[in-house]
């Protein structure tokens, strides 16, 4: 059995800006099971104030806030040069609000209301991006190695030929080696929809990618979680 | 007061009659002043003359000649023109005129007219040498008379004018309030409950008649919104009720022990149903309300369908459909990325799932005259004619579809999004099969 998907591997400072009671309980109760420390607000100004302060991992925002709007405290923090990971929180039917906080500066956003699941792939993706600067030509994990110039992909040394499509969706499993990818994550990093289809276009590519994969070997070079995502298993 | 302000249709008559009555008057008044200055010119004109005649006169014969010539034009009766000579003493000399010698120049006078009395006069007075005088008078009783008919005919019409004003005003108000009253009436009607009523439109298409049509209009609009979301409110808890229903009964079963393995992988399943069906009635809603399209921007649809093909195609492979897209390079359209990859998704989707196993779809974007064609074609059972705009509603599922999945919201998605592209949709025969086809205004590439 491999170890909780849910724990994360390193502890952070997480500051959540969020109104409602419901809604800041949940994320509280999510992050706090993975064993980060979380400092919570309910209000824009005060948001600002301590995000302001050094020592946060990640701040996690709320569109909607009283007195000062989350679009203000993003872009107040940006405009004093702070680069520190946030994820914004939208409420559903905000679309608008998507990309205006991206535009602001968001890292990531997360309509809601969002399972729990999704929430964590998405705060340790955040994570990562922050070690992995580096640009580089090619990735590898697990035997698994890409070409990101020219576009070629071999398991254990065996060249395997991969359509476009399959090899974005490798790629993004790749550069976040270690963790789960959600469906939306994937729909969103490899398709560029920010809504769900509500089709099986991942499920029809990774299964394909996965036989492209395994072919010839005995262990399963993809992992799957009912309700988490997939990620590349380890070796 | 009040019966006068709380009505526009009253205050409306009473300006339009005073406004009417002050016209008149206005009229009255120039007519009498126009005749009466025409008739007193002509009395100073006439006694102007006499009074020269009589001067020739005392210029050749003298104050005995004018005197003569004074006694000779007297005459019996009431007369208009009057002539009397005032010696220095101020006594007379000659002449008619009942009246004590007036001082020189333009005068108006008093006189006693033996058949009538009193009357008043214009009269000349004019100054001779030796302290004479000569007085020339015309009396007024012509004037008096002209003004006092002027003025008894102008206060007759004006009687008559006031009074049809007055009536005029009190239908114009009745009229009004009577045409505004059917309309406020619907409206309480409907506000009561009594949903069917329309107001009563009139034969003379006037403006009451158009307001009436309008107001018909927008109430058949409403009725049919409110039929159509007491429609979605029943299809709604219908299509919840089958998930949870079967979502509880499964939870039941593990309660009571038989738990095997996956069980809760399928209680979660069965939840994300439900999530999804609610979370597409929220994106219809979204597309619906319209706010999207503020973001809108020029999007190639031949380059978003290319993007798009590798997976529909593997879409449909792994279905055991075929499928085959095609485009024109370089047609853009006014729109949303995302909206519009969503359209073509679900029209595929669309076709795999009511297609039997085999069959082949085309996608295709390609431009005619100033319009972008999108269009999804398969060889499967179509829909009959009838049906054809009832599967655009949220929830529709035709009978023949009932065992396939889907919750019935996957065409009024499209047709939302279509309707916000303010593009054409139209639902045909491939003969045999079905073909959607959309159309776009073409724009020109960013």
């Amino acid at each position: 059995m491999a170890a909780n998907p849910l724990v994360s591997l390193t502890l952070m400072r997480i500051l959540l800006a969020e109104d409602d009671p419901d809604m800041r309980q949940f994320v509280e109760g999510a992050l706090g099971e993975l064993d980060h420390a979380v400092v919570s607000t309910t209000n824009g100004t005060e948001a600002l104030r301590l995000a302001l302060g050094a020592g946060w991992d990640m701040v996690i925002l709320d569109r909607m806030l009283p007195d000062l709007d989350g679009l203000d405290v993003l872009k107040g923090l940006r405009g004093q040069g702070h680069t520190i990971p946030v994820l914004m929180l939208t409420a559903l039917g905000q679309i608008e609000d998507r990309v205006s906080g991206l535009d602001a500066g968001a890292d990531d956003y997360l309509v809601k209301p969002f399972a729990m699941s999704e929430l964590v792939a998405r705060i340790n993706a955040l994570t990562r991006r922050l070690g992995s600067v580096e640009p580089g030509t090619s990735l590898a994990f697990g035997g698994i190695t890409l070409d990101l110039r020219s576009r070629q992909v071999h398991r254990d040394g065996r060249s395997i030929v991969l359509q476009p499509r399959e090899f974005r969706l490798l790629e993004e499993l790749v550069r976040e080696a270690g963790a789960f990818l959600t469906r939306k994550m994937l729909l969103e990093r490899v398709w560029d929809f920010h809504f769900d289809p509500q089709t099986k276009i991942v499920e029809t590519h990774m299964s394909r990618l996965r036989s492209k994969l395994n072919e010839g070997f005995a262990s399963d070079a993809i992992e799957t979680a009912r309700g988490m995502g997939y990620r590349i298993a380890a070796p | 007061m009040i019966w006068l302000f709380n009505s526009a249709a009253r205050r409306i008559a009473l300006v339009a009659f005073v406004a009417y009555a002050l016209t008149i008057l206005l009229l009255g008044f120039a007519v009498y002043g126009a005749t009466h200055a025409a008739f007193s010119r002509q009395i100073d004109l006439n006694v102007e003359q006499a009074t020269s005649a009589l001067l020739a006169e005392y210029r050749d014969d003298g104050l005995a000649g004018l005197s003569r010539t004074i006694a000779l034009r007297k005459a019996p009766g009431p007369i208009s023109l009057g002539i009397a000579l005032f010696g220095p003493d101020g006594r007379q000399l000659a002449g008619d005129l009942a009246t004590t010698a007036p001082a020189p120049g333009w005068q108006h006078i008093t006189f006693l007219d033996p058949l009538e009395g009193q009357d008043h006069a214009r009269a000349k007075v004019t100054s001779l040498p030796g302290g004479y005088r000569l007085v020339v008078a015309n009396d007024l009783i012509d004037l008096e008379a002209i003004d006092r008919a002027i003025f008894g005919i102008f206060a007759a019409v004006m009687g008559v004018l006031l009074a049809m004003g007055v009536g005029g005003a009190v239908i114009l108000a009745r009229y009004l309030r009577g045409k505004l009253d059917m309309i406020e009436d619907t409206a309480s009607a409907i506000v009561a409950g009594d949903l069917a009523r329309r107001a009563a439109i009139g034969r003379h298409n006037d403006e009451f008649d158009r307001v009436a049509r309008s107001l018909n209009t927008m109430l058949d609009q409403i009725a049919s919104l409110i039929a159509n979301l007491r429609q979605i409110s029943a299809d709604l808890a219908h299509d919840l009720r089958t998930p949870l229903a079967a979502l509880r009964n499964h939870l039941e079963r593990m309660e009571q022990g038989a738990r095997q393995p996956g069980e809760v992988e399928i209680a979660l399943r069965k939840t994300d149903d439900v999530l999804a069906l609610f979370d597409a009635i929220l994106r219809i809603s979204e597309v619906e309300a319209g706010s999207l399209r503020r973001a809108f921007a020029p999007v190639d649809l031949s380059g978003l369908l290319g993007e798009l093909s590798e997976t529909l195609g593997l879409l449909a492979e792994d279905d055991g459909r075929t499928l085959e897209a095609r485009w024109q390079p370089g047609l853009c359209v006014h729109g949303d990325r995302q909206l519009l990859a969503q359209v073509i998704i679900n029209l595929v989707e669309n076709a795999l799932r009511h297609t039997p196993h085999g069959a082949a779809i085309h996608v295709s974007v390609l431009a005619e005259g100033e319009q972008v064609i999108l269009q999804i074609r398969d060889n499967g059972p179509g829909i009959p004619e009838g049906d054809r705009d009832r599967v655009l509603r949220r929830f529709v599922r035709l009978e023949t579809s009932r065992s396939t999945p889907g919750h019935g919201l996957g065409l009024s998605l499209v047709s939302a999004i279509a309707h916000a592209h303010d593009a054409g949709l139209a639902l045909g025969d491939a003969g045999p099969g079905l073909i959607v086809t959309l159309r776009f205004a073409r724009k020109a590439r960013p």
